[in-house]
């Protein structure tokens, strides 16, 4: 169905999509078991999904949404486990916090904060997960492709 | 911890614009504790910078480093080869540490990335507030441990003013206790109210800044 | 009682009679005939006039320049002076400057943050370097020090003294309320001889604080004259009650002047019954009055309290 394949995010060969470009960076621990995987991609309707799981969103660092940013990635979808849930106790909350710093920064430098969001989601499939994913390339079609694909 | 603010992109971003490569150096020490110039915020203003001069069209090259402190010259001289490939620099650690750049590196510009504006504690996370003013002339031991210097709008020695708010908050800034009224309650708690009767004469401020730029000599540690 | 200086209110007060100060606050802008004009209202209705120093942090015409206008319209000033803009060299110096042109009473004060800037109304200056040099109470002995001593703070003569009535403000409902009586007690100690407090509206709380100042002798030492600002609406007395620190209304009076016919009237009749309450009150020596840009309401005011004509002075 999909290519458990590793995900290089600076391999621009990798682009072949005329959708946008969603990195999904999910908590391991708000899966089912058939999503579990490192990274993979996959092109589906309206959206090319590269998908990294994380031991939690906590993990994720500002530097590290931004520097997908900065790589090409048209948007970013983090999915973290609902408050309540957190095995870590305040990761999820902590990731809703920077996910809101990092909106407001993109908004400074004059790009859409619509590219980067965060889905508080349990028991997500590979498909709920594309579906996330799709719902975020709508988001950001409009502002177009990421200014850092274009050329050199 | 010196405390400082990133200044506004807009204005880093037209000061790098015109160059080709720019070094952008951060330090671990008092930025980093507030968050304005460690190893995690040159990696995220890095990429922000990236983004925003190439949407404008601009193409600037950015590497990076961040030094243990910028305000030691063992570390600066770490820089020196990265130094020589690149047209400008900007530190995000405090105007010590980029006029420390400055001098070891002239004639390459070195811009700040950071307005340095305090000397505070972190209260709590997120949570940074000024203690000292660095005036010369410490009277925490007859203020019960709160500085009136730093901490109030006025700097009175003999407070507290009209201006404590009714919940006890200061008049200029609702959000910040008036530090007189800390003071005279922890000066009754202590059973010292007596204390705060006698008249703080007027101080001397030339042990400050504002006696003009400090040079301070040891003479047991020069070589 | 020893004389300072023999100034129309240090010999009201001195008299034993009950005095009555105003305000005027100098113009937003250069214009002497502003100053005139309140001085033309407010003639013959107050033992001495208070000029406001740039208050709020706005710039106004300087309260020395406004003090020299009433002078030569017949009124006795009351200088103000605040301790945000100008260091211990520069005060000093406007103090003697002052003295130069006639001034004889001065009103020692912190002064409100430049951030002020009216309530926010206004611009302002909010990115003014702060002075702050000196404080309230050390601003007293600096003028004390000049007076009696004819010394400078920093320890050189002046020649001669430059004597001075010397004001101080109290805000005593202001927390932390145990201590206000004691830096009440360091404003006299320091050399204040005349003391206005900030707008009072609860008599029963301002009488108690009264009665504490009096236990420790200071009404004796000192002519405390309470302030009183003559509302003019309930919302301005909302607004007072919780934005200005230090003012405290009792709901009964914001009641009165949301259930009043015509607020305005209410207002003068609440600020009658104050200034009778207050002239009751025992260790209180007059009454400061202020109508916020409504001057030409106190003739009226005074003259019904009684207070008219001002006794004359021999």
């Amino acid at each position: 169905m999909f290519a458990f394949g590793k995900a290089d995010m600076s391999d621009k060969s990798q682009w072949p999509s005329q959708n946008p470009e969603v990195v999904v960076l999910y908590c391991q621990h708000g899966l089912c078991d058939e999503a579990k995987g490192s990274a993979w991609y996959q092109e589906s309707k309206g959206v090319f999904v590269r998908a990294v799981m994380m031991p939690c969103s906590s993990k994720i660092e500002v530097s590290y949404i931004l520097n997908i940013l900065e790589s090409g990635a048209d948007a970013v979808e983090v999915v973290a486990c609902p408050e309540k849930s957190c095995k870590y106790l305040v990761g999820s909350l902590r990731a809703e916090k920077r996910i809101e710093y990092i909106r407001g920064l993109l908004e400074k430098i004059g790009y859409a904060p619509e590219r980067v969001g965060i889905n508080r989601k349990l028991s997500q499939s590979p498909e709920q997960l594309i579906n996330l994913a799709r719902a975020r390339a709508d988001a950001v079609r409009p502002f177009g492709v990421n200014p850092m694909k274009k050329g050199e | 911890m010196i405390f400082a603010e990133w200044k506004p992109l807009d204005e880093l971003i037209d000061k790098l614009k015109i160059h080709k490569k720019v070094l952008l150096v951060g330090c671990a020490t008092c930025v980093a504790e507030c968050a304005a110039g460690g190893e995690k915020e040159v990696e995220t203003l890095a990429p922000l910078l990236r983004m925003a001069l190439k949407k404008q069209g601009h193409c600037v090259e950015i590497i990076t480093a961040t030094l243990e402190k910028q305000c030691e010259w063992e570390f600066v001289e770490q820089l020196a080869q990265q130094a020589t490939e690149v047209d400008a620099i900007m530190s995000i650690a405090c105007g010590i540490g980029v006029q420390a750049l400055a001098e070891r590196f002239d004639p390459i510009t070195v811009y700040p990335g950071v307005n340095t504006s305090a000397l505070t504690i972190r209260e709590e996370a997120g949570l940074w507030a000024a203690r000292c003013a660095a005036c010369g002339d410490c009277i925490l031991g007859e203020t019960f441990g709160y500085c009136p210097v730093a901490r109030c709008a006025k700097s009175l020695l003999n407070g507290p003013c009209g201006g404590t708010r009714k919940d006890g908050k200061c008049e200029v800034n609702e959000e910040v206790d008036c530090i007189w009224n800390l003071i005279v309650e922890r000066a009754d708690e202590r059973g010292r109210l007596e204390s705060l009767s006698k008249i703080k004469k007027a101080k001397d401020w030339s042990n400050s800044g504002h006696g003009g730029p400090k040079r301070v000599i040891r003479e047991d540690l020069r070589q | 009682m020893k004389m300072f200086v023999g100034s129309n209110l240090e010999r009201r007060l001195a008299a034993g009679d009950f005095a009555v100060t105003a305000e005027v606050g100098p113009p937003r802008g250069p214009d002497p005939a502003d100053v005139k004009k309140k001085a033309g209202i407010l003639r013959g209705v107050a033992d001495a006039y208070n000029v406001t120093d740039n208050q709020t942090a706005v710039v106004r015409m300087s309260s020395i320049a406004a003090s020299k206008i009433l002078l030569q319209e017949g009124l006795e000033p009351i200088m103000q002076i605040v301790c945000r803009d100008r260091n211990r060299i520069a005060i000093q110096s406007d103090l003697l400057g002052a003295w130069a042109l006639g001034m004889r009473n001065v009103l020692c004060l912190s002064g409100d943050h430049q951030s002020a800037g009216a309530g926010g109304k206004l611009k302002g200056h909010p990115g003014a370097k702060n002075v702050y040099d000196i404080d309230s109470i050390q601003l007293i002995s600096v003028v004390k020090g000049l007076r009696d001593r004819a010394i400078q703070e920093g320890g050189d003569s002046i020649s001669p003294a430059a004597p001075f009535f010397i004001g101080a403000a109290w805000t005593p409902l202001g927390p932390p309320e145990k201590f206000r009586t004691i830096r009440l007690a360091k404003k006299i100690n320091a050399g204040a001889n005349f003391i206005q407090t900030q707008a009072v509206y609860d008599m029963k709380r301002f009488a108690e604080a009264v009665r504490r100042a009096q236990d420790m002798g200071l009404t004796d030492r000192a002519a405390i004259l309470p302030g009183i600002i003559v509302p003019r609406s309930a919302g301005m007395l909302k607004y007072m009650n919780s934005n200005v620190p230090g003012i405290d209304v009792p709901e009964e009076l914001i009641q009165r002047m949301k259930d009043a016919a015509d607020p305005r009237i209410e207002g003068i009749e609440i600020t009658l019954e104050l200034i009778d309450a207050v002239k009751n009150l025992s260790g209180i020596k007059g009454v400061h009055l202020q109508a916020i840009e409504a001057e030409e309401l106190l003739p009226d005011i005074i003259r019904s309290a009684g207070l008219l004509p001002r006794p004359r002075i021999y």
